[in-house]
Order: C-alpha cells, then structure tokens, then sequence
C-alpha cells in the first residue's frame, strides 16, 4: 500500500460512507471530515509539490486482454488533486449546514447528492492517476458519468441539460476512445512511454487524425469552441454546491489529459511542426485560437445572460481558455500561468458560486432581474463576491492577475500580438460583465420583498471566506502556489518557471506581487485616511437618491438592473448572438432526418424485397470480383 | 439440346418465378405459393448437383452394385427439404388464415398498415406518418381522434 | 461420447412426449420441460468440463460421412448448446394461451438450437435452422394477437424466402464438392470452392441464415417482431437465436470461404446495420422497438467483428457475442412491464427501484462504460479493427464509436425519465417476480465478470483460437484423410 493507494482508497470510502448514512443529518460534516482526512493523505504525498521527481505509484495494477493498467501520482496529478480535494472539503462544508436541509425541504435526496461528489472526486483522483492511455480512459469515462449523475440531481430542467452534456461528453468520450485504438495501431501499447517514443517517426496524417480525435475528445469537457454549449446550462442548473464544485475543477480534467497527451507525449514543438493545409498556421496556432475564441464568444455570452449562475458558468469556459493558450505557448511563463489559472480560477469561480448560490438560499432566486442591493443585508457574501470578481477579472491584488500576466507576458515575448489582443478583448468582457453580476446583485436599491433578509448562515460564510483568503493571500505571495506550479511543469517535460515567494523573476521579465500589492494597500490606506480625516463623508441610505429629477419614494424603487448594457448590446450582440447554435442545430437535424429514413427503412411494405435487392446486388458484385 | 442444360434452366427459372412472385405480388396466397416455387427449385437445384444422365438409382440389388450410380446424399436431402417445406407452407396457409380472421385482408399493404396501428396502439403511441402518407391512413387517424 | 446426441434428443423426445405428461399429470407437464433443460444444460457443462482443449466428433448410427451425419462438438459449439438450453430455460414461456403447446415449442426450440450448434453437416444445419424457424413462428405467435399474426406471417415470408435462398447456396456448394461435411467442405474448399460459384454460394448463404441474426437488410421483420412478440420470446430471438445463426456463418467463414470478399460483404452490411440500427432505435419512442432496433445496431457490431480475418476476429466478435447475450436478454425482461411509449415511464424507479437500477447496469454494459464488460468487449474489436490495412475497417471503429454515442443518447434519455416524477402522471406497473429475478441474475452474471475479466478473455480467447483452426476441425472430424 503506498500513499496513493491510500488516497484512492479513502475516496472511495467517502462514496460507500455517503451511500450508506447519505441521508443522516450529520452527512455533510462527515464528508467534510473525509475529504479533509483525503488532504492529509493527499499532504503526506506534498514532495511531489516541492521537486520529487520520481512518480508514486499505486500497488495496484491490472493485467487486462495483455494490456497493463496502473495507476501513479506525479507532481501534476498532485496539483490537480490538490484542487480537486479542496473543491470538494469546501463545497461538502458549504452544503453541510443550513443549505441541506433547505435541499431536503424541496425534495432533493441529500444521500444521492453526497454519493455523487464523493464519486465526482473519486473518479477525477483516479483519472488524476492513471499511469496509461487506457487507465486514462476509464478514469475519463468515470469522470464523465460522475458529473453526469450529479448534474441531473437538480429535476425536469436540470436533467434535460444533462442529457444533453451527456451527449456531448459521451461523443467526446467516443473520440479518444477512437483515438486509442489509432494510437494501438500506431504503436501496438497504451503506455505513455511507447507513445512518447513512437511519436518522432509517425507520419503527419495519422498524427493530425491523433490530434484531432484527442484535441476534440478532451476538448468537448474543457467546452472548447464549437463544443461549449452545453457546459453553462448544464452547470447552472446543478444543485448549488455541486455547482461550485464543477464550477470549479471539473472541467479543467480536460486540460489535464490535454496536458498529458498533447504536451507530454506528443509534445508541442511537433505540434508546430504539423502545418494546417493550405494556410500559414501551424496545429499549435490552430488550437490557439480556437482558445482565443473560446475566451471571447463565451464571455461576451455571459455578458448577457441574467442568471447569475449562468452567468458564472459561461465564464468558466471562457477562463478555460486562458489555461489552454498559456498551455500551448508552452515556454516557462505561458505554461506556468495556464497551470496557474487553473488553481486561481478553482479558487474564486467555487467561491462565487458559492456566494451566488448564498442569495439563491435567502431569497430563492438567481435572476438578476428579481435582485440587487442586497449588500445592506448580506455584506459577508457581498466582500466574498466582491474578491471574487476581482480575482476573476485578473485585477491586483487577486491571484487572478498574476496567472493572467504570466499568459500575456509569455503570449508577447512569443511574438503573438493578435493572440495576445483576443485575450486581452475577453478580459474586457470580463470586467463588464463581473460588474453586472456584481451590480445587479448587491449594489442598487434593496427590493421590497427582500427587506428582512438576514446574512447567509455560517455554514456557508466560513467557506467563502476561506476562499476569500485563499484568493488574497496567493495573490500577495504567488510563490506559494508557483512552487506546485514549477513541480508540475517539471514533470509534463516543460521548463520550470523560476519563482520565488513574490513572484517570477526571469531576464524575460520579473514581477513581484509582495511589492505591487503592498503598494496598492498603502494607496488604499493613503485614500481611506483622506477620505475618513476631511471629515467630509456623509452616511447616505440605500433609498436616499434620485433618478431624472424625480424623487423616488419607498414604494416604487428604482432598478437599472434589468436590460443591462442596452447599448453595448445593441452594438455588438448581433455579432455573436446564437454563435455555433447552428452547429448543434445542424447536427441534430441530420441525424433526425437520417434516422427518419432509416426508420422508414424498417417499415417497408414488402417485408423481402431488400432481401431479393440484396441477393441480386451481392451476387452481381460477386460475380464481377 | 442437354437435358441437363434444361433441368437447370427449369431450377433457376423457378426460383426467379418464385422470387419475382413473393416480391411483386401483394396477395398473402400468392406470395406463399411464391415461397412454394422458390422451394422447389432450390430443390431442383440440389437434386441436379450430382445429376448423371442415365444413371439407375442408388439401390443395390441381390448384392450388385452399378458401376455408375445417382448420388443418393442430394436424393435423401432433397426429401428432408420437401417436408419441411410441405410443413411450413401449412403453416404459412394456416397463418395467412387467421391474418384473414383478424384483419379481413389479405392484402400485404393494409395488413402492414394495420399491423402498424396494432403496435402502436399497444404501446400507446402516435402512428408515426408523414405529411404524406396515404389517405387511408390519415381517415383511420381521424375517424379515431 | 453420446452425451453430446443427448443435448439434441432429450428435450426433442420431451417435447413430443409433453402432451401425454399433461394429460396424466399436470404438474409434471409443467416441471418436466424446465427440469430437462436443466439436466441438459448440466450435462452440456459437463461435457464441456471433460473436453477441455479437444474438440470432438460424433458420427451418428456410425455412417462416416458424406452419408452419415456428423455432430461436432468444440468449445464453441458447447457453449452455444448450453447457450440454447440454458437461455430457454431462463426465459421460460410461462402463461400465454396455451402453456402446453408453448412449453413443446421452447423445448424443440432448445433441442434445435443446440443441434444447430453442434451440427457439423451443412445439411443439417439447413435442417435445425428451419426448425428452429418454424418452432418461433410457433412461439410469437403464441401470443394470439392480430399483431402477432400479422408479424409472424411477415417474419414467415422473409424467413423462408431466406431459407430458400440459403438451401440455393448449399445446392451450389455440394455442386462443386459432392459432400456438405463441414470438414470435408474445409479440406476441398481451397481448390473447389474458391471462385465465384464459391463466393455467390456464401452470399446466398450468409442472407439466408442472415435472416435470423438480424443482418442488414433482411432483419425489417425485428422490430415488428419484438414489439408484438411475448417479451420472453422477444428477449430468446434476440439473446440466443441470432448468436446460433451467427455462429453458424462464422463457422462458414472459418472452414469453408476464404475469400476476401466473404469477408468485405459481411463488413459493409454490418456497417449498414450498426448505423440503420442505432439511428432508428435513436427515433423510436417505444421501448420494445429501441431494444430491438439496438439489438440490430448490436448484431451489426457482431457482424464487423467477425469480418476482421484470422483468430483476432472470432475472439473480438465472440466477446460481442457473449455479452449481448447476456445483456439483451435481461432488457427485455424489464421490457415486460415497461413496454409502450417511454414517455408513459416517467417515475418508473419509485415504483420499481430494483429494475430501474438493473436499466441503467445494463446500458452503461451496452454502451461500453469501462469498466464494465461491454467496454472490453468493445475495445477489443476497435483494437483489432484498427490493426486492419484495408480503410472499410476503419469505417467499422468509426461507425462503431458513432453508435455508441446515439446508443448512450437514447438509452440515457429513458433512463433520466425513471427518476423524473412528472405530476398527474401514474408511473408504470411494478415488475412481477419471475421476470425480475431472471433480470438479477444476468446482471450479476455481468457485475461479476468484471471481476474476472483476466481469466474470462483467456477463455474466451482458448474458444476463439480453437474455433479459428480449421485444420483442427478437419483433423478432429477424420483422422485419416479422406481421398
């Protein structure tokens, strides 16, 4: 039994513990205490983070139709699990108090809902460790039916948006399972090592047949373009802390097989190698830019939604996008912020859901129509949200910012200006549509049926505000996560970024958080005491305004909140509205009308005619063999 | 002209006759009796596999073998074949009666068509046709509603 | 070894005697058919136990062939046998109009399914394949429904006219040999059958008996079939018969056509199967028809398997062939109380918990979620598939893999409605015993053939290489070689 067998093993106990006392009050605590207990025996494995090379292997190994299964950690895997784990003690914490019972009042059964994040984590370790392709696969597959099971919990709706992701994914699935086999033909093994060797003498079709089958597969869970419409609906509509937690790492399981089999086995360097016909990209350029893109479309798809949730969820792939481009760069500032990214992003996306799904439990609705000024009632979750979007938006002093600087940083000295300025268009997205989200929630006027609502319980408070110091602290001191980060290029073959506790300091350029954040507080600081010294500040109530020289009273509040960005949207919706609907449509559509044909097909009138056609036709071609 | 040459036009024209009867025709009987030609020229066609002209039959007599003898193997199969074929074309008959009972038809079209209705009827579920699908069917759907 | 005569002859003698039983003794009527099975299927394991590695042939009344019949009993041949029995004794007809008849028909049904696979005469495979043929017309329409009469007289055309077709193929074979002995056939094959007349005698013969193992285009009869059939019978025709006519064209294909071309029809109309299949189960909105159009999608997966050449391609598809066996079955036994229209099925797993349980086992099993048997299964004919140099193959993993993804759609999209709980909807009937227990007892067979794969593809892998060597056949059948 090495360590890691003991991980998986706990994992898997949390799911046996869950499906038997599931539905005892004490659940959430319990799973709380056994995700906290799969960090310690995820801490006991903390070398991995900090340098150890050698990978740890799991004792357990399989020999199935001759091939070998095995199953091992190495300093990525450690980093994602560490995600994955955190995620998962935060989002059970969140769901272990006030928030189950209200899950139990509207008939959701807490025993299916714990079960199905416990065995959401226990896949994503197992997928986290798989040794081979073919571990890799099933650790894939598991992941995939995971979500889906916890995505449907949430009724008629929520279950249509998961059959439909189940589509997706299920394809997805489809495609590297093809793309296995072709690797088996290629190379004749599912081990990572023959495929690392193989790669160098393949000839240029099989290995763009290799990268689209992989690319597509693993891209489908990242909700790369055109594959994304269903990740935001389907992850808005999952019971609340559920949400969080896809919100959170779910989708970056993509990037982690990405991670392995494009820049671990197959490398990127050939990947620039391998020209798309008939134009002057490279496949590295093509996938980044179907990064680009995914960073636009989606964020400026968020700008315009009006649930909060699916607000969030929209800007989930949006950020996925970020990881991927800082991935493809591939040198040791782009990979170490889209790794970055990944943690920073888990970090605040699981805390904005959270808070969002904090509103969701005192006044029973996301849209952000029916909300705003909820900052006089809950000012907790308002600083949750408020840190939140700042990290989300990639602004000092949140952990946000220094991954985004490490991809734009990278992305400039790699000579890709117009990359650079797709990401940058996103980030302005980002910001206006946070604000929204922000706005349209807490800020403005309190609404009348909201007046007497209390703070979140402490439940769920704790969390956020955890996370709330999570996302501050690495973002004053990013070496904390950078020394993970480092580890994990080291062991996917990438060069390591060369940190310290502050930052990045490389000829190519240096950043030091401790300085730039302790400036940015000593501003702040300098403004505070300004503005509290003149004594100039007067103390206005939420109501105490007016709008177009009329004075509002009490009874008729004024809202800016509903058709938000009007304007803007009148510019620039035309642009992107129902982007890649038609892609699904279309897809739907043929397979309607060819299944309306074949089913034609098995009503015929005659019951032996294809039989005499077929005799006929086989025989004819026989004979002309 | 052969005899030979003849017995097997006669075999493969009754198994084209055969197979144009049971494809052409939308009459349950007639398709039976398609069936029944079909047979029979497969049949034909087996017993002429080992055909020798003017070979005696494969008996021995008083302890005599012929020099040159029938095959006696597609003879013995060929009388296996007849009675499962005599068999299922009873049942065939039979059935083709009780489809007569149940639906008053013995037209292939409408005994498909309510064949269709049966099962969706059954399983509680709209007919599936199209915008244009024969009137009769769309009569029978209103005459329901 | 005249165990192996007994497979066949027990319960056809049982079958005949059955009407005398019942009239002196009811209850013994009713127990003596299950309880021959049983012995019959002990006494296939049995013998399956004894044989181990060898294989061996039976000349029955002691004519050595041509004249005289041959049974010939290796590992695949058992295992179908006890297949057969094993498979109707499980999926006992109970009830129907008349329970007697029904029993005589399912114990001819076992006794011919086990000739078929035992027979190693071309001949009598002609003969056990109409019997079986005739005994489920019998069975379907056993149900007594307009619907059933209707079907049965459908499925009676295409069927015979297959038959017919195939005796045609068998006609041409013994025209250019003079012997239907399977090993006889495989000795002369390579000079005497390898051209046209060998190759049109292979097509005639793999649409005859492609008739009842769903191949494309002459299975139109399945979904009307299934959908009107006892569901019992539905869940025999679909789970064993079609793996016996099956078994017989890869017997086919092994010993006797070697073509290439052989091979390249199978592929194209297994194709054609897989997509016809999944995109119309895709459609259909009844759950008696979805399993029976993804009962084609799965044959037609079967069909691809087989087309790969050598010993790869008996192992892959015999992997195929055994979990479908297994699993289909089963669905149509939880078809039994949720036949008609899947929207009528919301709240389905309040009312039954276990069965909607047993569902989704069994379409993550289908739908190859590793790590489940269907996903090893699968594997194995995509890795084979890929290793093929033609490109139709890879047409088949392409084609394989699409499938799937409409097969999770669909089978996923009835699924999710059993948890769902629309108001004012009565949710269906509960499922009765028998059915359920039977239905336990498949998923278990497949939960635990999880955990032992290893040994399992070992001997499944021992079956296929054994049924793969046609020399062995032909060594085994006539030690001294014929002139």
């Amino acid at each position: 039994m090495t360590p890691l067998d003991h991980l998986l093993l706990l994992s898997a106990l949390t799911v046996v513990v869950m499906l038997l006392i599931g539905n005892r009050q004490a659940a959430g605590w319990t799973a709380t205490v056994l995700y906290a207990a799969q960090g310690v025996a995820l801490l006991l494995m903390s070398g991995l983070g900090y340098g150890t090379t050698a990978a740890i292997e799991s004792a357990v190994t399989f020999q199935v139709l001759e091939q070998a299964l095995h199953w091992r950690f190495d300093a990525l895997s450690w980093f994602f699990a560490l995600i994955t784990i955190g995620a998962a003690l935060l989002s059970s914490w969140f769901s272990a108090g006030e928030w189950a019972q209200a899950y139990r009042r509207r008939g959701g059964s807490l025993r299916i809902f714990h079960s199905a994040l416990a065995l959401n984590v226990f896949s994503m370790l197992v997928l986290l460790a798989s040794g081979d392709l073919l571990s890799l696969f099933i650790g894939w597959e598991l992941v995939s039916w995971a979500s889906f099971l916890i995505m449907a919990l949430g009724g008629a709706t929520a279950n249509r948006y998961a059959l439909r992701y189940l589509s997706y994914a299920f394809a997805g699935a489809m495609a590297v399972l093809g793309g296995l086999a072709l690797v088996y033909s290629l190379v004749g093994s599912f081990q990572f090592q023959a495929l690392k060797a193989a790669v160098p003498s393949m000839d240029s079709a099989s290995l763009w047949l290799l990268f689209a089958l992989f690319g597509a597969g693993f891209g489908v869970k990242m909700a790369l373009l055109p594959f994304h419409l269903w990740q935001a609906k389907a992850y808005a509509e999952t019971p609340g802390p559920g949400a969080a937690f896809l919100g959170a790492i779910s989708s970056r399981m993509g990037l982690f097989a990405i991670a392995i089999v494009l820049v671990q086995l197959i490398g990127i360097a050939r990947l620039v190698d391998m020209p798309v016909p008939f134009s002057f990209l490279s496949a590295r350029d093509l996938l980044s830019w179907i990064a680009v893109f995914t960073i636009i479309l989606p964020t400026f798809t968020a700008l315009r939604q009006h649930d909060a949730r699916r607000l969030l969820a929209w800007h989930g792939i949006g950020q996925g996008g970020y990881m991927l481009l800082g991935l493809l760069i591939a040198d040791d500032l782009g990979s170490a912020g889209g790794l970055m990214h990944v943690f920073n992003h888990a970090t605040y996306q699981a805390m904005l859901f959270m808070s969002v799904v904090a509103v969701i439990h005192r006044t029973g609705t996301s849209d952000l129509n029916q909300l705003g000024g909820l900052v006089a009632r809950m000012p907790l979750s308002f600083v949750a949200m408020l840190i939140g979007i700042i990290g989300l938006a990639g602004l000092p002093p949140m952990n946000g910012f220094v991954s985004k600087w490490l991809v734009y940083r990278s992305l400039i000295l790699d000579g890709s200006p117009l990359l650079f300025l797709g990401a940058v268009i996103g980030t302005l997205g980002t910001i206006l549509s946070v604000y929204k989200l922000i706005h349209n929630t807490f800020l403005g006027q309190l609404r009348l049926e909201h007046e007497h609502i209390e703070e979140a319980p402490l439940s769920m408070i704790l969390p956020m505000m955890i996370l709330s110091a999570v996302v501050f602290i690495t973002g004053y001191f990013p070496g904390l996560v950078l020394d993970w980060v480092a580890a994990a290029q080291t062991s996917i073959g990438l060069p390591p970024l060369a940190h310290h506790l502050g930052g990045v300091a490389t000829e190519k350029g240096g950043l030091d958080m401790i300085w730039i954040v302790s400036i940015l507080l000593a501003g702040f600081a300098v403004g505070t005491l300004v503005f509290f010294s003149g004594n100039r500040h007067k103390r206005v109530h939420q109501l105490d305004n007016y709008a177009g020289g009329h004075f509002l009273t009490a009874e008729t509040r004024y809202q800016y909140s509903d058709n938000f960005y009007p304007g803007l949207m009148h510019l620039i919706g035309p642009w992107y509205r129902k982007s890649f609907r038609w892609f699904e449509r279309g897809l739907v559509s043929v397979v309607d009308t060819v299944s309306l044909a074949m089913q034609g097909l098995y009503r015929p009138v005659h019951p032996s005619f294809y039989l005499l056609v077929v005799v006929v036709s086989a025989l004819s071609w026989a004979v002309t063999q | 002209m052969d005899t030979g040459l003849i017995l097997y036009t006669a075999a493969f024209g009754l198994i084209v006759i055969g197979s144009a009867g049971i494809v052409l025709s939308t009459h349950l009987v007639r398709i039976i009796f398609g069936i029944a030609l079909l047979e029979a020229g497969a049949n034909l066609l087996l017993l002429l596999a080992t055909y020798r002209e003017g070979s005696p039959a494969p008996i021995i007599v008083n302890g005599h073998i012929p020099a040159t003898m029938a095959d006696p193997v597609p003879q013995a199969l060929v009388l296996t074949a007849i009675v499962i074929g005599v068999g299922i074309l009873a049942l065939a008959l039979s059935l083709a009666l009780r489809v007569q009972r149940a639906y008053g038809t013995l037209d292939l079209r409408e005994v498909r068509q309510r064949l269709d209705q049966d099962i969706a009827d059954e399983a509680g579920i709209d007919l599936p046709t199209s915008g244009d699908a024969p009137q009769a069917v769309m009569s029978r759907q209103e005459g329901r509603a | 070894m005249n165990n192996l005569v007994l497979l066949v002859a027990l319960p056809l003698i049982t079958a005949f005697l059955l009407p005398v039983i019942n009239r002196v003794s009811a209850f013994a009527g009713r127990w003596s058919g299950p309880l021959i099975l049983l012995i019959t299927s002990v006494l296939g394991i049995s013998l399956w136990s004894q044989l181990g590695d060898s294989a061996v042939a039976v000349e029955l009344g002691g004519f050595r062939p041509p004249l005289g019949i041959t049974l010939y009993a290796d590992q695949m041949a058992i295992l179908f046998a006890v297949a057969a029995s094993l498979g109707t004794l499980l999926l006992w007809p109970n009830g129907g109009a008349d329970p007697v008849r029904q029993s005589t028909l399912a114990l001819i049904l076992a006794a011919s399914g086990s000739g078929l696979a035992l027979s190693g005469d071309l001949f009598n495979i002609y003969v056990f394949y109409e019997l079986v043929a005739v005994v489920s017309y019998g069975l379907i329409a056993g149900k007594a429904t307009s619907g059933s009469y209707a079907a049965t007289m459908r499925y009676l055309v295409v069927s015979s006219f297959g038959a017919a077709m195939a005796l045609t193929g068998i006609a041409l074979v013994y025209q250019a040999t003079g012997t239907l002995n399977l090993a006889q056939l495989a000795q002369l094959a390579p000079t005497q059958l390898n051209n046209i007349q060998g190759l049109a005698a292979f097509v005639l013969m793999l649409i005859g008996f492609g008739v009842k193992a769903e191949l494309f285009p002459v299975n139109t009869w399945v979904p009307e079939v299934y959908a009107t059939a006892p569901t019992r019978i539905s869940a025999l025709l679909a789970g064993v018969v079609s793996k016996l006519a099956l078994l017989i064209i890869v017997r086919l294909l092994v010993l006797v056509f070697h073509q290439p071309e052989a091979l390249t029809v199978m592929l194209v109309l297994g194709i054609m199967g897989v997509v016809s299949g999944e995109l119309a189960a895709w459609r259909a909105r009844d759950f008696k028809r979805m399993l029976a159009f993804s009962s084609i999608g799965q044959l037609g997966i079967m069909f691809i398997a087989f087309s790969i050449p050598g010993k790869a391609g008996v192992f892959a598809g015999l992997a195929v062939a055994l979990h479908h066996l297994v699993v289909k079955p089963a669905l149509f036994l939880l078809a039994e109380r949720w036949s008609g229209s899947i929207s009528k099925l919301a709240g389905a797993a309040k009312t039954s918990p276990l069965a909607a349980g047993l569902f989704v086992l069994l379409a993550l099993s289908l739908i190859g979620v590793p790590p489940l048997p269907g996903f090893w299964a699968k594997l194995l004919v995509l890795v084979e598939l890929s290793q093929q140099a033609q490109a139709l193959y890879y047409l088949g993993a392409f084609v394989i893999l699409a499938g799937a993804a409409l097969e999770a759609n669909y089978l996923f999209r009835v699924a999710s409605r059993f948890y769902l709980t629309e108001k004012g909807q009565t949710a269906p009937a509960t499922h009765r015993m028998p059915e359920l227990a039977t239905a336990s007892l498949l998923c278990a067979a497949l939960a635990g053939s999880v955990l032992m794969l290893t040994p399992l593809a070992e001997q499944i892998e021992d079956i296929a290489s054994q049924a793969a060597d046609a020399a062995h056949y032909i060594q085994t059948v006539n030690p001294e070689t014929l002139p």
